[in-house]
Order: structure tokens, then sequence, then C-alpha cells
């Protein structure tokens, strides 16, 4: 009986490994699978024979009794695994919640619910992408929230739209929404709803035009100071950034959910002045963001709509502690307006990093019924450094009497303007940096403009604090450290564990 | 009743560590963890390296090369965690194989099942006994995952994830281990059906292009493996919760029910 346990283990064993070294069922394989399993049978039922001694009415009705008890648990258990199966009950213990949905994901997920014209929005999953789990467990999420359909396919079977992804990006997750697909990427959260949104917003999502033309950042450059990233993240967001040339126009286009003036650094032409004027008063949406050098007859526009950007620059000493090298220029922001939606979901834990940047401060009402916000605000220790060339070339600078110090100084602005036409709305920002390639993905940075673009274009609801992406560190353990790790712990332990086990030996045989 | 427990799961316990296959096993389970840890950690430290000389720049090595999937949590978290499984499956039936059949290869099985002790108490101090030396292992490995959680702030809640599966994965195998050495005489039948049940079980990817879609799909259900993964990942899910524990109380019952049906004998 023993021999034919034994045998019976090597055989699976055999018929197991053979699968896992080939890759393959081969005869062999299954022929010592079935072997095996067959003599292992044979050895319990030989084992079984002990039981042979049931003879008696009490031993039989025992067996029997023991037998239902053993039925019924079992069905038990195979319900209790379906209902939880079914109950889908999950806790996400990692440390970025990785597999909970953030608030961003959630909200366009109601939305999609919502929708007046509700198409199938489809996740569609290539090649087998559900059998790694951490794709199995962001889909449940999604499954749970969102109405989307997920559809498991070989790439052979691709629809076309989706099959000319695959061939271009390296993804096994597409969402498509009609005939129109967009690739996810590596598969994440941010990758999944950036996907979602782009489906959705490529039809409906609004128009943000980039005014261009006055030495203002180049949408396509992905350079340093370009605006490459930020036309990217306003795109996962479902909005469509189009440049726009204010000096070849008459108007600015009437389909245009916000206007963007990334800090031009000459005068704007009288013609296009009126131009946004005109646009402001039949309830334009205008976004711009001024660099502290920047001089331009835009200043006087915004003053007219009750802004004052003073020609200074902000500096403080304690407000960059966090980067490697501390400048006073260099600020790093976390107190917020927080009665203003732009800013309703920032707090104290979520900073802005502005490189260099002006005061905005909200003046005056231009009209009674108008509401005007300070947005962002400077440490209390900030001042407004008025030698703007002295600041920005690096000579030393300290707070001089007459200059804007001694309190959090506002860079930021916002204010809505009902107007026969419509209701105006304008964001103002001291800092264009922080906005470019460069900077935009720090800290919070991306937030704050793209909570401003959404509340231009009154998707108040969409203001959120998008989900970081995290991963792992990776950076590798030194090979001196890994080797102490080795010696002390890996080596250590079942040395001790051994001479412990020779100390019970000893006792035991003497 | 508790305090009958209480001396029941202490004898136990003495005698478990009495014996030197208690820290034998336990010496082959912590060695084994720490030697296939370290593989992997200087795989690992080699894979980053291979990834960052690729742009060697005037700054040194850049990080942006690495590709996302590429990190501590892929490369060391999880392969470690599933050796670390498999080692378990390994090692404990090596314990379990002696804790009822060594009663009967001494004869004292006969005393035991004659005392006024009921079934069930006897069942449950063994068992517990066995949990509790699992507990033990899975302890002393923690180690390991845990230089890797500090070092990479995945987080201690995503370590009490993965000990949490480790903890049910390694309850439902020795009490599946205790089920099948309630069942014989010999210790080497015992422990090579604890090895053959979780074996069969473990992973039914190579029977799944034979299958349909529907059975496949079951089968992955049935898998042990798979129950596992999720856990790794930081998550607990309940069904993995329920399917262990599922499979624990199934080895209690056949447990209860092969002593029960002894003694009537």
């Amino acid at each position: 009986m023993r021999f034919l346990a034994a045998g019976g283990m090597v055989m699976l064993l055999s018929g197991i490994g053979a699968y896992y070294a080939v890759g393959q069922v081969s005869l062999f394989s299954t022929a010592n699978l079935l072997l095996g399993a067959a003599l292992l049978l044979a050895a319990g039922v030989l084992e079984a024979r002990r039981f042979r001694g049931f003879s008696g009415r009490l031993a039989r009705s025992l067996a029997l009794r023991w037998g239902a008890v053993l039925a019924a648990t079992f069905g038990l258990v195979v319900l209790a695994n379906l209902l939880a199966f079914r109950s889908g009950l999950t806790l996400d213990l990692t440390v970025a919640r990785q597999y909970t949905l953030s608030e961003q994901s959630l909200t366009l997920c109601a939305e999609l619910a919502d929708a007046e014209r509700p198409e199938r929005v489809e996740l569609l999953l290539f090649d087998d992408a559900l059998l790694a789990d951490d794709v199995r467990l962001l889909v449940a999420a999604y499954r749970a929230a969102c109405p989307i359909e997920t559809r498991e396919l070989s790439s052979a079977d691709a629809p076309p739209a989706a099959a000319a992804l695959l061939q271009t990006y390296d993804t096994a997750l597409v969402v498509c929404r009609a005939q129109r697909c967009e690739h996810v990427g590596y598969p994440s959260e941010q990758n999944i709803t950036s996907a979602l949104l782009r489906v959705v917003g490529e039809e409906l999502g609004p128009l943000v035009y980039f005014d261009v033309g006055h030495g203002e950042a180049d949408l396509a450059s992905e350079r340093d100071h370009g605006f490459s990233a930020l036309t990217s993240a306003l795109r996962n967001e479902g909005m469509r950034p189009r440049a726009f040339v204010g000096a070849a126009s008459q108007d600015v286009p009437d389909d245009a959910a916000v206007l963007v003036l990334g800090s031009p650094e000459r005068n704007l032409l009288p013609a296009e002045l009126d131009a946004l004027d005109r646009y402001l008063q039949r309830g334009g949406r205008l976004l711009v963001m001024l660099e502290p050098r920047a001089r331009t007859n835009l200043v006087e526009l915004l003053e007219r709509w009750g802004f004052s950007l003073p020609d200074a620059v902000l500096a403080d000493r304690q407000s960059s502690p966090l980067l490697e090298e501390p400048q006073p220029l260099a600020l790093v922001v976390n107190r917020f307006g927080s009665s203003h939606r732009v800013t309703s979901k920032m707090s104290s834990r979520t900073m802005v990093l502005l490189p260099t940047s002006r005061p905005v401060l909200a003046v005056r009402k231009p009209q009674a019924d108008d509401d005007l916000a300070e947005l962002v605000y400077t440490s209390p220790q900030a001042w407004a450094e008025s030698d703007v060339e002295a600041a920005l070339s690096g000579r030393e600078i300290r707070p001089d009497p007459g200059e804007l110090a001694g309190g959090e100084l506002p860079i930021a602005a916002a204010g809505r303007y009902p107007r026969p036409g419509g209701e105006a709305r304008i964001v103002v920002i001291g800092d264009r940096d922080f906005a470019s390639n460069r900077w935009i993905r720090s800290l919070y940075n991306q937030d704050l403009l793209l909570n401003a673009v959404l509340w231009l274009a009154e998707q108040d609801t969409r203001v959120t604090i998008r989900p970081k992406a995290w991963t792992p560190d990776t950076q590798p353990l030194p090979l001196g450290t890994t080797l102490s790790y080795f010696y002390s712990l890996a080596l250590a332990l079942p040395e001790l564990l051994l001479l412990l086990g020779i100390h019970a030996w000893y006792r035991q045989t003497s | 009743m508790t305090l009958r427990l209480a001396a029941l799961f202490a004898k136990e316990l003495r005698s478990l560590f009495a014996s030197p296959i208690a820290y034998v096993v336990l010496t082959a389970y912590v060695a084994l963890s720490g030697v296939y840890f370290f593989q992997h950690l200087l795989n690992y430290n080699r894979l980053l390296f291979v990834f960052q000389g690729e742009k060697l720049g005037s700054s040194g090595f850049d990080s942006g090369t690495i590709p996302l999937q590429v990190n501590s949590l892929n490369e060391l978290f999880i392969p470690a965690a599933n050796d670390f499984s498999l080692f378990l499956l390994a090692v404990l039936p090596l314990v379990t194989m002696r804790v009822f059949c060594e009663e009967r290869t001494q004869g004292t099985d006969e005393l035991l099942l004659t005392t006024p002790l009921r079934t069930w108490e006897v069942v449950l101090a063994k068992h517990a006994t066995t949990y509790f030396f699992v507990m033990i292992m899975i302890a002393a490995s923690a180690i390991y995952p845990a230089i890797v959680v500090t070092r990479s702030q995945l987080g201690l809640e995503h370590l009490l994830a993965l000990y949490l599966g480790q903890l049910s994965y390694g309850v439902a195998i020795a009490a599946i281990g205790l089920a099948c050495s309630s069942l014989t005489h010999s210790q080497l039948v015992a422990a090579m059906i604890a090895y053959a049940i979780p074996f069969a079980l473990l992973d039914f990817a190579w029977l799944e292009p034979q299958l349909s879609e529907s059975a496949a799909a079951l089968l992955r259900e049935v898998a042990l493996l798979g129950h596992l993964q999720s856990f790794t990942r930081g998550v607990i899910e309940l069904r993995h919760i329920v399917y262990f524990a599922g499979g624990t109380l199934l080895g209690l019952v056949v447990s209860m029910a092969s002593l029960e049906l002894a003694r009537a004998r």
C-alpha cells in the first residue's frame, strides 16, 4: 500500500512536471497523471479496508450520520463559496488604494450612467489580459461602479478600430464607444479613466482654444517649456485642445468652451483685445497664465475685469524646503481658497509648485452682481519683490519698504460675471511655467490647472483630485546591505532553528 | 471544557516541539524562503541595472528608462510570496503526517479514544496546535517581505493582506494534511495523500486548453494558487477567505468523522 501511494505520488508529480517543462500536455504527462491518480486511488481503497470492521448497527448508523455531516459540510462550503463569489466583497489594502476607484472615476461612471444618449461603452480585454491579477482586480472595480461592458477577445477577433490600436500601441486593453476606440496602455486606473474620458469626450468634449502668436508656449512642443503634457492631460479629461491665432481672427470662435492665454510675451493687437472683451461680454471663459516678466496690455484688460497684477515676483525663503536646492522664488504653496469650486478639493496636503510667480489680486467687482475670489495664497512670510530683473537673474533680494508683504499673498484669482450674453468666467494664475512640460506633473500642479479649466467649461462636477500614478520603488538594494541581510537573516535564522532541533533530538534520544 | 482544551493544546504543543521534526521543518522552510528571497533580490537588482544601463547619462542612472512593470512589487515581493506558498506546501505534510498516525503507531490512540474527552476536543486541540505551528512558520519568514515593504513603501497593510492570505492558505493545507493523517495508519501514506491533494488542486492551467470556457473558469475557481494572488497584490477578497475557510472546515470535519468512526470500531 505504501509503495502504491509513493509510486502514485511520484507519477503524479512527473506528469505535472513534464507539462510545465514542455509547456503542453504530452502522452508522457497524461499517462503519468492518469497512472499516478489510479495508484493513489488504489492505495486509498486498500487503506479503507480497515473500516471493514463496521458490522454492528450502531457503527453503521454512526457511519451514515457522519457521511451525512460530511455531505452537508461540503454543500455548505460550496454554497458559501458561491455567495462569496457573487458578493464581490473586497478590501483594498494597497498603499495607494490601487484597486479602489477614485472620485474622478466614480464621477465619470455616474455621468455615463446618467447620459441622455447612453451608447454602449465597452472595455475590450485582449489575449487573456484578465489572467493578470492586477488587471482582474481593476476591471472588477470598474464593473462594479460603471455601466461599461467588458469583453474578452483574442487579438485576431478585434474589431477594426481596436485592431489598429493593438498594432500601434503596447496595450491589452481598449475602450470603445460606437465605432471609436482608445487604447489604455499600462493597465492602471488613471489610464483606463483617461481612455474612457477620451472616448466619451471626442464627440462631446469641450473645445479648449489656446491663443498663440505672441510668444506663448507651443501646444505640441515636448521641450521643457512646451505644453504637450498639458495638451495630453486635457485630452485625458475628455477635452479637445486646439491652437487659435487670435491676430488672424476677427473674433473668438463661438464653439470655444475656454480660451487659454498662456503668458503672451508681446502686446496683443487692439483688435484682439476688443475681440476678447466682446467674447467675455457674451459669456466667454478665459484662463490667463502670466509670468512675472510678461509686460503685456492684457494686464489692462484684466484690470477692467477686477484683477490687479502688480509688476513683481513673489519670493519666500521658507516655502520651498522640499526642493533639492531651495530658492526664494520657487514657491511650494498649500493655502487655497476652499470656498471656491476650483480649489474646493485642494487642502494643505495638496501642494502646488510654482517656479516663478507674480501676485494676482481680486480687487474690485466691475458690477455689483459679479463675484471675485482669490484661489491660491503664499505663506505669510512671502513678499512681492518689485526688482523683478534682479530676482530673476539670481541676485540677492530682500523685502523692501513699500513692497507687498506681511500676509498671505494671492497668486491666482477667479471671477464670475453675469452678463446679458451669458455668464463670463475668468481665472488668472500668476505663473505659466507651472503648467509647462517640466512642472505640470509636479505635486498637484495638474489638478489645480485642470480644475480651473473644468470650472471655466462649466464641468464643475468633474473638479477632483486625480489618482496619482503610483509605482513601487525601483531602486536597487545596495549589495552591502543585501549581503548583511543575507548573513544575518537568511543564514543565521535557519542555523539557530537547526541547533534547537539538534537539542530536541538529543533530549529525546537521551 | 476550555481548561481541558487548553491542557490538550499545551500537551500537543509540547509533543510537537519535543520532536526534532518541527525544527527540521521550520529550518527547511526558513532556509528555503531566505535563499529564494535573496535570489529574487539579486535578479531584481540585476534587472534594474540592465534597464538603467541602457541610458547612462552624465547625471548617472536614468530611472526613467525602467518599464513600469519592473518594480519591487512585481519582481521581488510577488515572486517571493509565491515561492513561500509553494514551500509551505512542500513542508507542511511532514508535520501533519505524524499528528494522528503517531498516536496509532505508539498505540496511544486507544488510550485517547477511551478517555472522557470528546472527539471534537481531541481533534480541535490537534488542529489548533498545527495551525499555531503554521503561524510560527509564516511569522519566521515574514522578515523578508517586511524588508521589501519598508524599502519600497508598499505599506504595512499590504504585508497584512499577504500574511492573512498565507495564513488562510497554510491553515487549509494543514487541515487537509491532518484529515489525511486521521484516515490512515501509515505516516508515509498520510504524507503522500497530503501532498497529492493540494498538488492536484494547485493549478489547472495545464488542463484549460482541453476544456470548454465555462469548465476552465470553474477549474480556475477551484485551483489553489488562483486564490492566493490577490492577497499578494494587497487586496483581501471575501471569496478567497471563504475558499480557504471551507477547505479548513472540511479537513476538520473529516478528521472528526474519522476519529469518531475509529472510536465506534
